[in-house]
Formats: structure tokens, C-alpha cells, sequence
């Protein structure tokens, strides 16, 4: 992987990610992913919250007006994930702690999946009855989104080397 | 600097948490911490924030209020662990203009929420699904947004304006 790491590091979008001295370019990718990061794992969490039976007054198929907020969180949390991926992929792509951080991010999003096709978009929604497996799934859900912000924030002290070259 | 710069760095200084915040993982621990509640901050507050603003109209704004302390307990969290951080390293923050940023939008949030308490939660609370939403609380939803968002992107700007970096040419991020 090495060949392939260094010559990604000298791509002219990596050196910018990197070393751009521009607000624009590394801390506004932080930021962005911060952000979408409250969009996409917050607001999943909250529609969670709910289907687990907190507050249930709120009617579910009204909860699918802030479906698009979780969907800009995920465009956002992509583009600025993969941008600071080409920045630094020597460093993320030989910590284990990136590949758990992408496993659960993967099973929340197929939890959400789940979620939007059979809860959201299936015959019960307007009767008030859940699926069976809806709780699990939300709590799953939960346990998947918050121990991958801790995987995540570990990033920044598991990582063994941050380039390949010099 | 002045008198109140350095009264506040000895009392960050002189906290019990100021050692154990030396040790190798208390930095990495707080700020997971520090992000779940973000999170749920956002995930709570924001789409509160985004139901005054005019979104899930067929949710009544009492009935969502309901998820508010999930975020309530993020800030809490998010409180303790940042003043466990000034505890830490306070000239990190305390001479650092994002940190100072950090702090007007936060004054703005806590003055926002003020309004919205005492001003126009009453109405607010009483109204149905599908009922539109007065003016002045589409503002403060607005507004709460606004500076939420404007708390994260000065935290996250923090490590580029530190004014001592933990090695030359080395940040944590």
C-alpha cells in the first residue's frame, strides 16, 4: 500500500488539504464534519429517541420533515471525510481504530435504512404500530452512532504513522 | 495581559482536575464526551430549533420539546468537560481568539434562550399540530441555530489559533 500512499500524499488536493495555510482549506473540513456530524448522528439519535418511546405524542410520519437535514449531514460528513482522507491517508489507513469507525458508521447507516424503508415508509407508519424490530434496531442505532464519534476522536492519538513520506 | 486573564488562568490552573488532565488518555476521554454532547445537542435543541423555523408542522412544539434534556444533558457534559480542558491547558484558551469567539456565541445561545423562556415559551407551548409559529419564536429559532453552529465552528477552529503549540509544526486535531 505504501507506492499507493505516498503518491496519493503528493496529489495536489492531498498537499492542499494538508498544508494550504487557508481557514478554507483543513479547519473548515473540520468544521463541516463536526457539523454534520450533530445533523446526521443527532437528529438520528432524536428520531431514535422516539421510536424507543420517548415522547410519544410526536406522530412518527411527521418526524420525516427532518429526514433531508440527515441526509445534508451525510453529503457534508462524505465530502469532508473523504477530503481529509486524501490529506492524511497513511494515517488513517493504518489505524484499526479508522476501520472500526467506518464499520459502525456503516451499521448505523443501514440501521437507518432499515428504519426509513420499514418504519418510515411502511403501512403501519400512520397507525401508530412499530415494526417489531424498530426498538432494537433505534437502540442499535444509538450504540453504533455514539461509539463511533468516540472512535473517531481517537483518531487523533491511535494513529501509528501519519505519512508515508518524508 | 490583564488582571481578569490571570485571575482566571490560576483558578483553571488550580482545579483538581488540573493533573489528572496530564495523564494519557483523561485529554481523549473528555473529548469524546465533549462530542457526544454536540451531538445531542444539535440532534435536540437543533431540530427543536428547526421545528420553530417552520419544520414537521405536524408535530407539536410541546411534544418535541420533550427530547430537549437528552441535549440539556450534552451541554452539561459538555460544560464539565470543557472546563476540565481549561483546567488542563488554560493558556490554550484563554489568550486564544477562537476560545473568545467560543464564548460570544455562547453568550449569545444562553441570551437567545432567556427570550425564549421568558418571553415566548407559553404561546409556544400551547400550540397545535400544524399551527403556524409567531414570528418572534421563528426568530429565536433562527437565531439558536445560528449560534450553535457558530459554537462548533469556533471550537473546532481553536487548535489553529493556539498560541503555544504542544511541539513546533505538530497539532493535535
Amino acid at each position: 500500500m505504501t507506492p499507493f500512499f505516498i503518491w496519493l500524499e503528493h496529489t495536489d488536493f492531498s498537499v492542499w488539504v494538508r498544508e494550504s495555510p487557508s481557514l478554507l482549506a483543513f479547519p473548515f473540513l473540520l468544521i463541516l464534519h463536526a457539523i454534520g456530524m450533530g445533523f446526521l448522528a443527532g437528529m438520528n439519535i432524536a428520531i431514535d429517541l422516539r421510536i424507543l418511546g420517548v415522547s410519544p405524542r410526536i406522530p412518527l410520519a411527521a418526524m420525516r420533515a427532518f429526514f433531508p437535514f440527515l441526509w445534508f449531514g451525510l453529503i457534508i460528513n462524505v465530502i469532508s471525510g473523504v477530503s481529509l482522507l486524501i490529506g492524511y491517508p497513511t494515517k488513517a489507513l493504518t489505524n484499526w481504530v479508522f476501520y472500526l469507525k467506518l464499520g459502525l458508521i456503516g451499521m448505523a447507516l443501514m440501521a437507518l435504512r432499515w428504519t426509513k424503508n420499514r418504519v418510515f415508509d411502511g403501512p403501519e407508519i400512520t397507525t401508530g404500530q412499530l415494526p417489531g424490530p424498530a426498538r432494537s434496531v433505534a437502540a442499535l442505532s444509538i450504540s453504533c452512532w455514539l461509539i463511533a464519534i468516540v472512535a473517531g476522536r481517537l483518531l487523533a492519538y491511535t494513529y501509528k504513522t501519519l505519512m508515508s513520506g518524508e | 495581559m490583564n488582571e481578569f486573564t490571570e485571575a482566571a488562568r490560576l483558578f483553571f490552573l488550580g482545579l483538581p482536575t488540573h493533573d489528572i488532565m496530564g495523564t494519557r488518555w483523561m485529554w481523549p476521554i473528555c473529548e469524546s464526551i465533549h462530542f457526544i454532547g454536540l451531538t445531542m445537542l444539535i440532534g435536540t435543541v437543533g431540530m427543536f430549533d428547526l421545528r420553530l423555523m417552520g419544520v414537521g408542522r405536524q408535530i407539536a412544539p410541546a411534544d418535541l420539546h420533550r427530547l430537549i434534556p437528552f441535549g440539556v444533558a450534552g451541554f452539561i457534559g459538555n460544560v464539565l468537560t470543557g472546563i476540565c480542558f481549561l483546567s488542563g491547558a488554560p493558556d490554550q484558551y484563554i489568550y486564544n481568539w477562537a476560545f473568545r469567539w467560543k464564548l460570544v456565541f455562547l453568550i449569545i445561545a444562553g441570551l437567545n434562550i432567556l427570550v425564549f423562556y421568558s418571553a415566548l415559551f407559553r404561546r409556544v407551548r400551547g400550540l397545535g399540530p400544524g399551527a403556524s409559529i409567531p414570528l418572534g419564536a421563528r426568530m429565536v429559532g433562527a437565531v439558536s441555530l445560528a449560534a450553535w453552529l457558530g459554537v462548533i465552528t469556533a471550537g473546532r477552529l481553536l487548535t489553529f489559533y493556539r498560541p503555544l503549540q504542544i511541539s513546533p509544526g505538530k497539532w493535535v486535531f
